[in-house]
């Protein structure tokens, strides 16, 4: 017939355009920030808008270790230098920068009004005989080469005092001119990514640069010196890396282990290439639809999606088992296909769920998960049986010793007492019920945290944990609010309630405070007349300052500069990542360092009871997004499963048959809860999604132990098919349980768990042979 | 040959040898590695200086007084006693700065200051007797006689963009009179050394 060529055509021409498709379309993203969610609330879309471009999530942390100290400077000096040539860096600290010369030149154009130390008396007579002394003091220093330039234009220092006032706070300990630890064990950088700390594959670039950068400056020294990295962006290339290598690797274990499990329980190689196909077709129909839909497939996405359409394999599995060798594959898959459909249906339900959480990296999964099972079960439909053979059979197996005592006779007892002692675990574990710590969620060793947190102590970097947010109306609003918050921040510095603050007021003061600043600038008859008496008595060569009076009266007539000014410098990309339009309204962001009592800042700030000026404790509000979806995602899974119910009632056309399908999938989802409290895990997000692939497992087992079917033997057929298909699941997700991503441990584990439980109580609360119609 | 011959002619042979070595004392020619070895050999642990500062920007120099301290190899401190307090040591490759006026503490690298970085290198090849580096990265010219010498130091690449034009010492046989140090836009700094450690 020609539709057993037919269609295995089809078949391959579809899979050969996929692969096209996958090698000309196909756009794999790396980058983690496509996967955080919008946000629901407005401090939420702060936070994770700063996650994705704020200056904190781009800062990468360098140490150089393993020398002397002077070597160690040596080197961070030629790393900086190197690093700056790099247009992919926006900004290398070492303690030794040399700021541009067109950020120097606007300093120097605009210092009266942007320096802190202008005020009506920086001109009178007192104050500026004592700027001269001082000055003569510099000119005979070794200094005096440096300062002398500066002089006759600035002699009361402003340029100095302005640059002063912006390196105040926690500056890290110094040696030979660059950052060092306090105990000189290791040299300090902090290097700026002009791209986002989320997209991986930039930043792995970027920190192969670096380590370049670094290799060929020891190199050339002969330096036994190390490099250390750590920082947003290099967790997450880690994490990222870890997590696909685990991913890759352990369901490389899974492969083998199915195959193994596959052959020797069919005996056959065809079987086993034939399950391939479904599987196959599913992964390319999945990955082309979530290209099509999200634009592109995001790499985590991906790993997760094919291990996650390893239960596809299940299809042909119950299609294999069913084969009796005395009818045609296509009779076979004929009469157990109702069955399929019904479990197939109830599955896409339960992972449509998960479009719907709103989670971008879950409504990915979701999608890929479902085209894909949808597909997978059509191929096993339409093109497996075309692919085989009219009288294929597996060797007749050992069906009848797998399966032969009956246990929803045996198993009742044994499933009760497990309720109850679930029951009981569930209710006074000690374990917390939710995981609450989002960090506890990462794949990074305990030791990598802990020497993130000590270089950003010893650096005073910001530890991306705690932020002050002000939000305003306009720029000019925000500068002001900015201005007395810095007063309020400096006061909480003075009290040790925090070690230091960044805060925009610092760099660029508001119009007001500049125009307040321009008024207390003297007029140049009493300028003149105020120098004059300062000068009196002073070897200051005559005429010497007449480019200071001029500074000043050039200064009297400056329009107050904005922000925009700095655009393009290295200041520049500081104040943009400290001040930012979001949607209508003016952000500022002051990240705080050294905050020991989290609860008496947010006391301190509520008492200042001002709207606009907002505490954020971004680990917690992180915890908060995660609880949210969390929450969401039980909520999902409480309607999927009500659907799952609607459909079936359709499907089986009665309440008890949907009792005894339902019923079993809910106990193994509480057991598989109290199994892992027990064990003392909490439940993560990642354990709530899983759930919704066990209740999937579930619902086939369940649809297929409940099948009307005629003889002993196909009834042996089913629970050997069952057995298979859950234990096939069971090696691929007992593979990941080992893993030590936290994430792909928690799925491994649920649904590990969760097919084993699903199978034995289904098998209990499965209708008995005498129910058959 | 004759061996008669052979008498006026060693004595030739010696008197050219005696000749030489008679030149080389009455001319009193005098170079710069002898003027590096006697300072090192007549080099105190510290003298006391007395700095002028001459400078476009003023009208009369201004005058800084205090000690100067050499350890061998590498280290040098200025000690500035009048009219503040302030204190450089420079040991190796770094700059330790105590300003009472300032109110600073600090330690620095020479790298972050060329200019400074040149001076001290100078300052210590002649000291320390190195004349294969004085020669060989500086355009070195001696002038004078040995109990009136000026030997003066320019740096032989200017690209690197020394502040300094040159530094001239001037002395007699071991002992350095004067330090001048001359910077590329004019101004100079003269630093008078007397022995002992001062007041």
């Amino acid at each position: 017939m020609s539709a057993r060529r037919l269609v295995p055509a089809f078949w391959l021409i579809f899979m050969l355009w996929g692969i096209w498709y996958g090698a000309e379309k196909l756009s794999i993203r790396n980058d983690l920030s496509d996967l955080l969610p919008e946000g629901a609330t407005e401090t939420q879309r702060i936070l994770l808008s700063q996650a994705r471009k704020g200056l904190s999530g781009r800062l990468i942390l360098l140490a150089v270790e393993g020398a002397s100290p002077a070597e160690l400077a040596g080197l961070s000096r030629s790393l900086a230098e190197s690093l700056r040539a790099d247009e992919r860096v926006g900004m290398v600290a070492n303690g030794a920068e040399v700021r541009s010369k067109k950020e120097l030149a606007l300093l120097k154009e605009f210092r009266y009004l942007l320096s802190p130390t202008v005020t009506a008396d920086t001109f009178s007579e007192s104050a500026l005989r004592a700027a001269l002394e001082r000055r003569l003091d510099d000119l005979r220093s070794p200094l005096g080469a440096v300062v002398k330039e500066s002089i006759p234009a600035d002699p009361t220092g402003e340029t100095w005092n302005l640059l002063r006032s912006w390196s105040v706070g926690n500056r890290p300990s110094t040696y030979g001119g660059v950052w060092m630890s306090p105990d000189r064990a290791r040299a300090l950088l902090l290097v700026e990514a002009r791209g986002s700390g989320f997209d991986v594959d930039e930043q792995e670039s970027l920190h192969r640069a670096i380590r370049a950068s670094f290799g060929e400056a020891v190199k050339k020294i002969g330096s036994a010196a190390q490099l250390r990295m750590s920082g947003p962006g290099v967790f997450a290339v880690e994490a990222q890396r870890a997590i696909e290598a685990e991913a890759w690797r352990l369901s490389a274990v899974a492969t083998g282990l199915v195959v193994a499990l596959l052959f020797v329980s069919y005996r056959s190689l065809t079987l086993v290439l034939l399950t391939l196909i479904p599987i196959s077709t599913a992964i390319v129909a999945g990955v082309i639809a979530v290209n099509q839909w999200f634009g592109f497939v995001h790499g985590i996405t991906l790993g997760f999606g094919v291990i996650l359409l390893g239960v596809v394999d299940d299809y042909p599995i119950h299609l294999f088992s069913h084969l009796t060798g005395r009818e045609s594959p296509s009779s076979t898959m004929q009469a157990i296909w109702p069955t399929m459909r019904l479990g197939m249906l109830t599955t896409a339900i339960g992972f449509s769920s998960l479009l719907l959480a709103g989670y971008p990296a879950l409504a990915q999964l979701g999608l890929l998960a479902l085209v894909g099972l949808v597909t997978g079960a059509l191929v096993t439909r339409w093109v497996v049986p075309a692919c085989m053979g009219a009288r294929l059979a597996p060797r007749d197996a050992h069906v009848g010793l797998w399966w032969r005592g009956d246990l929803s006779l045996t198993g009742r007892a044994p499933a009760v007492v497990a309720l109850i002692l679930a029951a009981a675990v569930l209710v006074w574990s000690d374990t917390p019920m939710w995981e609450q710590d989002i960090g506890r969620l990462s794949p990074l060793p305990e030791e990598k945290k802990q020497f993130d947190q000590q270089l950003r102590k010893e650096m005073g970097a910001p530890d991306v944990r705690d932020l002050l947010v002000i939000e305003e109306a306009t720029t000019e609003d925000l500068l002001q609010k900015a201005e007395t918050v810095a007063v309020k921040l400096e006061y909480l510095r003075t009290e040790g309630v925090l070690a230091g603050y960044d805060i925009i007021s610092r760099y660029i003061p508001s119009r007001r405070l500049q125009v307040e600043r321009q008024r207390a600038l003297p007029d140049r008859q009493t300028l003149e007349r105020n120098l004059k008496a300062a000068l009196e008595g002073l070897p200051f060569a005559p005429g010497l300052f007449g480019p200071f009076v001029e500074a000043v009266e050039a200064a009297r007539r400056d329009e107050p500069i904005g922000p925009e000014v700095f655009a393009g410098t290295m200041l520049g990309v500081k104040l943009e990542s400290l001040l930012f339009q979001q949607g209508e309204r003016w952000m500022a962001v002051v990240p705080l360092t050294g905050v020991e009592d989290r609860a008496s800042l947010a006391g301190y700030v509520e008492r200042w009871g001002d709207g606009s000026v907002k505490y954020l404790d971004l680990k917690e509000e992180s915890n908060r997004i995660m609880t949210a979806y969390r929450d969401r995602t039980v909520q999902l899974l409480g309607w999927g499963v009500a659907a799952i119910a609607i459909v079936l009632g359709i499907g089986l056309r009665s309440a008890v048959l949907v009792a005894r399908v339902l019923t079993p999938i809910l106990c193994a989802i509480v057991v598989v809860a109290a199994v892992l409290r027990g064990i003392g895990e909490s439940l993560s997000f990642f354990h709530v999604a899983t759930f919704l692939l066990v209740v999937g497992l579930g619902l086939d087992y369940a649809l297929f132990l409940n099948r009307p079917e005629c003889t002993g033997e196909e009834r042996l057929r089913t629970g050997f098919g069952l057995l298979v298909c859950s234990g096939t699941t069971i090696a691929v997700f007992g593979a990941l349980a080992f893993s030590k991503t936290p994430a792909l441990h928690a799925i491994g584990m649920t649904a590990a768990c969760g097919s084993l439980c699903c199978l034995a109580f289904s098998a209990v609360t499965a209708r008995k042979e005498e129910h058959v119609a | 040959m004759s061996f008669v011959w052979m008498v006026p002619s060693i004595w030739i042979v010696i008197g050219v040898a005696v000749q030489g070595l008679a030149d080389d004392r009455s001319e009193i020619a005098w170079t710069i590695e002898q003027v590096a070895a006697s300072v090192k050999e007549r080099r105190e642990p510290s003298v006391s200086f007395e700095e002028a500062t001459y400078s476009s920007l003023l009208t009369k120099p201004l005058i800084t007084r205090g000690i100067l301290r050499f350890t061998p190899p590498s280290r040098l401190e200025k000690d500035v006693r009048e009219p503040y307090r302030e204190r450089y040591v420079i040991d190796g490759d770094f700059v330790t700065i105590e300003s009472e006026r300032r109110n600073v503490t600090k330690t620095v690298s020479l790298d972050e200051y060329p200019g400074l970085r040149w001076f001290v290198d100078t300052f210590r090849a002649v000291l320390d007797g190195d004349t294969t580096k004085l020669t060989r990265e500086y355009d070195a010219a001696l002038e004078g006689t040995k109990r009136r010498w000026v030997l003066r130091v320019r740096p032989r690449d200017r690209a690197g963009g020394a502040p300094v034009d040159f530094i001239e010492l001037s002395g007699s046989e071991g002992r350095i009179n004067a330090i001048t140090v001359r910077t590329a836009d004019g101004d100079r700094s003269v630093m008078t050394l007397s022995p002992g450690s001062g007041p």
